[in-house]
């Protein structure tokens, strides 16, 4: 079973094809990550998905519903959340008030999961131990990657995207969020990340699909796409790939 | 934002300061105080719509239909539904225009207002058989003409806007406008609806203009075009905000009071036309010393009391 998936999705900037005829299906109930060299289109894929850059042809389906053409914050209500990779909140706002956006806007029938209710409950599940009511302002980068993955779980979603969540982080920090995207999981939620460093691929997920150029270049367990001659190519050029 | 308790207390306290000018009997003191009501209430609408990230130049524009609206209408359906129908005439054109201009980035949204305002000009002066064109038109003045209980009218009015800037300074508004603002693919992926959003502020924004211009009209009983969709009433609550404070209900009260203040003491040391420069002068002055207006700036100021008066604050946040 398939929860996110796009089929023959094109997004061109000019003449430059970012996403090419693109097909892939995230299964559901995975994590799955979503590699490639830079400039492949991963993070093309979360815009187009996410609704900031629609398609130019193609489909895109949540849950079998089609939610391409949809606009962002309509498509969050379908149950497709995402994080940024650079994470600017607003920094006369406090943590409390970040996550307190989306559990007041998302309309939706769906629960938080993990029977949580309020903004301190989903502060507290993503190892926010701040006051609720601290500015963002104050927070370091890796208080500022927990608060945008609390922001997008208080989306209620069923899919969420992570855009290199953990870009950044220390390695006792990459630790915790690694983690914390294992209890999300938990948690019932499919999840796609993004990332670049390997090791962390390799740690959480079991699937992992490549692009290359805007399209699938390889997709199976991390372990295998790795040693996938054609993706070591992508990687490192022609000749290079041992 | 402030507590309820802290808010009820600014309202009595404006409104007590208001209605207190009005009770004295003092021609020039009401005068300015009317003045000022007008002035608060404009520098609030814009206020509002600028905590979604819209610098508005074309708030006269409101300011004007609310004036003609009020001024056209009274004479046929009664005071009440006159003004009421004339403050939604300017939701009515907030919200097309918005549909159009809101999409725009930042500037040339500015841009964009700046226009709308000077071709309402254009627009009233075309049409003299509904409008007057450019002879204007002569609303009836409001409360029987009496300086005081206008004042008392007005202090309503600016107590409503006040509580209307609150509102969209409450958990429901203030979080998501300030995202709107800042990053609105963020606030989209939060679940907001941005454009929508942005069409609701620039709606109030709209009517709370256009009561400020009905006021004017209904004060003044003579409107024409070159005085109410003039960009000083664009500009004016531009500054008047800055001054006092943005993203407050109180900053843009108190800096209508401090501007005419100055305005009156460089007018009287200066005289002339010479005192603009001066007056303009201060307020440059005063927003390089005060970036976050008299609020911030006082704000700023109680904090700092208080963190000297408890010592002990700084290491319990260190533990």
């Amino acid at each position: 079973m398939t929860s996110l998936s796009v089929a023959d999705c094109t997004v061109s900037f000019g003449g430059l094809k970012a996403i090419n005829d693109l097909t892939l299906a995230i299964p559901s109930g995975t994590i799955t990550a979503l590699i490639g060299p830079n400039g492949s289109g991963k993070s093309t894929f979360c815009n187009m998905v996410s609704g900031q850059i629609p398609p130019n042809v193609g489909t895109i389906l949540l849950d079998g519903v089609s939610i391409r053409g949809l606009r962002p914050d309509q498509i969050v209500a379908a149950g497709l959340a995402r994080t940024y990779q650079v994470p600017r909140v607003p920094k006369e706002l406090t943590i409390g008030e970040v996550i307190g956006v989306p559990l007041r806007y998302v309309r939706s029938g769906r629960d938080l999961p993990r029977k949580m209710q309020t903004a301190a409950d989903v502060a507290r599940f993503c190892g926010l131990s701040l006051p609720l009511d601290m500015p963002c302002a104050d927070l370091s980068i890796s208080d500022l990657r927990r608060l945008e993955i609390a922001r997008a779980l208080a989306c209620k979603p069923h899919v969420l995207l992570l855009d290199e969540a953990m870009a950044g982080l220390s390695l006792a920090d990459t630790e915790q969020v690694i983690a914390l995207v294992r209890e999300v999981h938990a948690a019932g939620i499919t999840v796609v990340v993004i990332e670049h460093v390997m090791r962390i691929i390799a740690a959480l997920c079991g699937h992992a699909a490549v692009l290359n150029n805007g399209r699938l270049l390889a997709e199976a367990s991390p372990a295998v796409v790795l040693r996938d001659p054609a993706v070591r190519e992508a990687y490192l050029g022609k000749g290079f790939a041992p | 934002m402030m507590g309820l308790s802290g808010r009820l207390l600014t309202y009595i306290a404006v409104a007590v300061s208001f209605v207190a000018v009005a009770m004295s009997g003092n021609g020039f003191f009401i005068q300015a105080a009317l003045g000022i009501a007008i002035s608060a209430i404009l520098a609030l609408s814009w206020d509002i719509l600028s905590r979604t990230g819209q610098v508005s130049l074309g708030q006269s524009a409101f300011f004007g239909i609310g004036a003609y609206g009020s001024g056209i209408l009274t004479p046929v359906i009664g005071a009440v539904f006159g003004w009421i129908v004339g403050i939604l005439l300017c939701a009515v054109a907030a919200i097309l225009i918005g549909l159009v201009t809101l999409r725009l980035r930042r500037l040339y949204f500015t841009i964009a207002t700046l226009s709308f305002g000077l071709s309402m000009q254009v627009l009233i002066v075309m049409t003299p058989r509904i409008t007057g064109g450019s002879t204007g038109i002569m609303p009836p003045v409001i409360m029987g003409a009496s300086p005081s209980a206008q004042l008392m009218l007005i202090t309503g009015f600016l107590i409503v806007s006040a509580i209307v800037s609150d509102i969209f300074l409450g958990d429901r508004f203030r979080p998501a406008f300030f995202m709107i603002r800042n990053n609105p693919a963020l606030a989209a992926s939060s679940g907001v609806p941005v454009v929508k959003t942005k069409i609701l502020a620039f709606a109030v924004s709209g009517m709370i203009a256009g009561i400020a211009g009905a006021c004017y009209a209904g004060l003044y009983g003579y409107v024409i075009p070159e005085d109410v969709f003039t960009p000083n009433w664009s500009v004016l609550p531009l500054a008047v905000s800055i001054l006092g404070g943005m993203d407050t209900t109180l900053g843009p009260i108190l800096g209508a009071v401090v501007l005419r203040v100055l305005e009156e003491v460089a007018r009287h040391f200066v005289g002339g036309a010479g005192y603009q420069v001066v007056y303009g002068a201060v307020i440059i002055v005063f927003i390089i010393i005060l970036p976050k207006g008299l609020v911030g700036g006082l704000t700023q100021l109680f904090r700092k009391r208080t963190r000297k008066a408890a010592p002990v604050a700084p290491a319990e946040a260190a533990s």
